[in-house]
C-alpha cells in the first residue's frame, strides 16, 4: 500500500463525511422534534444546489455569495412543508408521512427536470480551481471551505441545543411533546422553527458541495439513501453520532472507491452500514444524546 | 376562579365527559375521586386544553379558556402536573425545572421560584445535574411538581401523584401538596386513592362514567352510601 496514496484517501473521505454529517445533522434535527424522517431530504438537497445553478445563471453568483438566497429560500420552504403538509399528518401512521415524503421527492425532482432539463450541470466558484498542497495530499478549495464550515456549523448547533433556552425547549420537544405542551411550550412553533432550521442546514450542505460537482435532477434519491445511512448509523437523535457516522460514511466511500476495484467498490458503505447495525443496533453511540 | 359548566369531551365519535359542571374557587384543595376510566384524566386534559372541548364553557376568572392551545392557557395560570409523572428523562434536573418556566409571565421570578422549589424538595436539589430518567419514581414526582410549580401556577392540578409511589414517598409528596395549598396555591387533585384524597381536600367530586355524581366535604363523601358504589365503578 502506498502512504501518499492512502493519506490522500483519508483525507478526502474526511472532507465528504463532514459534508455528509452536515446533511444528516439537518435530517436528525427534524426527526428529533417531529417524528418525521423526511425521505425528500435529498431532493430538498439537490434543490438548494438548483437554486445555486440559478442564482449563478441569472445574477452570476458564485454559490458562496449565492447564500444570502438559497439560505433564506429554503428555511421558508421548510416552514412551509411543515406548516402545509407535515403539520396535519403529525400524529397519524408513520407510513403515511413516509408516503407524503416520498410524494415531495417525486415531485420535487420531476419539477427541477421541467425548470432546468436533464443534462448534468454544473455551478463554477471562483475558489473551485484552488488547491492546497501539503506534502503528498492535495486538497481542493472547496472541499476546506466545506470542512471548516461544517465543523463550526456543527459546533454552533451544538452549543444552541444544549446551552440555550431554545435548545431546552427543542430537546423538551423532542423527549415528551406532551410535557412540553403542558408546561407552556409552544410546540408547533418549536416545530416550525426546528423545520426552518433543519432546511438552513440541508442548504449550507447543498452550496457546500456544489462548486465543480456535476449536479443532475435525479441525484435526490442517492443523497437521501446516504443521509437515512448516516443518521440511523448516529442513533437518529443522537447529534455527535450522527456526526460520527457521517465521517465514516465518507471515509468508507472514499476507500471503497480507491481500494476496491469497480462497482464493488461502491458496495463498500452499504457493507459496513448492514455490518455496524448487526452489532450495534441503536447506533455507533447508542440512544440519544 | 374556575368555572366549568356542561362540558362534554370525548375522543373520536366517543363521548367520555358527559355534561360536567364544577368550579374551583381561589385557594381551595379540591379532590377529584373516580374508578379507573370514570373520565378523570379526559377531565383534566381537557381543562388544559389536550382535549377539544365539544361542548360547554371552561371560565377562568371569567375568560373562556375552552379551545385555547395547551401553552395559552400555562400562561395564564392553569398548571398540570401529568399522570406518569413526564419528565424529560435525558435532561439534568435542573433543566427540567427551567423548562417549567418557559412562559414569559413564568421566566421573570425563576430564581425564587427554583430556591422555592428546592426548599420544599432538598433531595432535588441533591441531584440537580443528574439526568432525570436516573431518578426513583419518587422523586420523579418532586421533579413533576416542583416543575410544574416553576410555571407559577395559579391552579395546580396534580393528576394520580400517588401512583406506583411506595408509602413513604406517598406521604412526603402529599404533606407538600398541603403545605402548598396552606401557603395559598389552589389545587386540584385527581386521585383513585379515597382516604388520602378526602384526608386533604376541603371538598371532593367523585366522577362516575363522565359524570358527576356525588360532590361535598370528606364527613359527606364518607356518610354518602353512594361513594363506594360509584367509587368501585359498579
Amino acid at each position: 500500500m502506498l502512504i501518499p496514496e492512502f493519506l490522500q484517501t483519508l483525507v478526502q473521505g474526511f472532507l465528504l463525511g463532514s459534508t455528509y454529517g452536515l446533511m444528516a445533522l439537518g435530517m436528525a434535527i427534524i426527526y428529533a422534534v417531529s417524528g418525521v424522517l423526511n425521505f425528500a431530504h435529498g431532493d430538498f438537497l439537490s434543490l438548494a444546489m438548483y437554486l445555486c445553478l440559478a442564482a449563478f445563471s441569472y445574477l452570476a453568483f458564485d454559490p458562496y455569495l449565492a447564500s444570502v438566497i438559497v439560505i433564506p429560500c429554503m428555511a421558508a420552504l421548510g416552514m412551509g412543508f411543515y406548516q402545509w403538509l407535515v403539520r396535519p399528518m403529525v400524529g397519524r401512521q408513520m407510513l403515511m408521512i413516509v408516503q407524503l415524503t416520498l410524494g415531495v421527492a417525486f415531485m420535487v425532482q420531476s419539477g427541477l427536470l421541467m425548470a432546468f432539463g436533464g443534462q448534468p450541470k454544473r455551478v463554477p466558484s471562483v475558489i473551485e480551481a484552488k488547491l492546497l498542497i501539503v506534502g503528498d495530499v492535495v486538497v481542493r478549495g472547496p472541499q476546506l471551505v466545506a470542512l471548516g464550515v461544517s465543523v463550526v456549523l456543527a459546533i454552533c448547533l451544538y452549543l444552541s441545543l444544549n446551552k440555550t433556552s431554545f435548545g431546552r425547549e427543542v430537546r423538551a420537544v423532542q423527549q415528551v411533546p406532551r410535557a412540553a405542551a403542558l408546561m407552556g411550550i409552544n410546540v408547533p412553533r418549536t416545530r416550525l422553527i426546528t423545520f426552518a432550521l433543519g432546511f438552513a442546514v440541508l442548504a449550507v450542505a447543498g452550496i457546500l458541495l456544489v462548486p465543480g460537482l456535476p449536479i443532475h435532477p435525479s441525484q435526490g434519491l442517492r443523497y437521501t439513501v446516504i443521509t437515512l445511512m448516516v443518521v440511523v448509523l448516529g442513533g437518529l437523535t443522537n447529534f455527535v453520532g450522527v456526526l460520527l457516522g457521517g465521517l465514516l460514511i465518507g471515509l468508507a466511500e472514499a476507500f471503497g472507491t480507491v481500494y476496491v476495484s469497480g462497482v464493488s467498490g461502491f458496495v463498500l458503505p452499504y457493507l459496513i452500514f448492514i455490518l455496524i447495525l448487526l452489532f450495534r443496533p441503536k447506533g455507533l453511540l447508542g440512544g440519544a444524546a | 376562579m374556575l368555572e366549568v359548566s356542561g362540558l362534554t369531551a370525548g375522543f373520536g365519535t366517543l363521548d367520555i365527559l358527559h355534561d360536567v359542571s364544577l368550579t374551583v374557587a381561589s385557594g381551595e384543595f379540591v379532590g377529584l375521586l373516580g374508578a379507573n376510566n370514570a373520565g378523570k384524566s379526559t377531565l383534566v386534559n381537557c381543562l388544559s386544553g389536550l382535549v377539544p372541548a365539544r361542548r360547554g364553557t371552561i371560565r377562568l376568572d371569567g375568560e373562556d379558556i375552552s379551545g385555547m392551545p395547551p401553552h395559552r392557557i400555562v400562561e395564564r395560570g392553569i398548571v398540570q402536573v401529568p399522570e406518569g409523572r413526564l419528565v424529560f428523562p435525558q435532561m439534568s434536573v435542573l433543566d427540567n425545572l427551567k423548562v417549567g418556566s418557559s412562559t414569559r409571565r413564568s421566566q421573570l421570578g425563576r430564581t425564587s421560584k427554583l430556591e422555592e422549589v428546592f426548599a420544599l424538595f432538598p433531595r432535588l436539589h441533591e441531584r440537580m445535574e443528574q439526568p432525570a430518567g436516573t431518578l426513583s419514581g419518587g422523586e420523579q414526582q418532586m421533579l413533576a411538581i416542583g416543575r410544574g410549580l416553576l410555571s407559577n401556577p395559579r391552579l395546580l392540578m396534580l393528576d394520580e401523584p400517588s401512583l406506583g409511589l411506595s408509602p413513604l414517598f406517598v406521604q412526603t409528596i402529599f404533606r407538600a401538596i398541603k403545605a402548598l395549598n396552606t401557603s395559598g396555591l389552589t389545587i386540584l387533585l385527581v386521585e383513585q386513592n379515597l382516604n388520602l384524597t378526602l384526608s386533604c381536600a376541603s371538598r371532593s367530586l367523585v366522577l362516575e362514567r363522565g359524570k358527576i355524581v356525588i360532590e361535598g366535604t370528606a364527613d359527606e363523601l364518607r356518610q354518602d352510601p353512594q361513594t363506594r358504589r360509584a367509587y368501585l365503578g359498579l
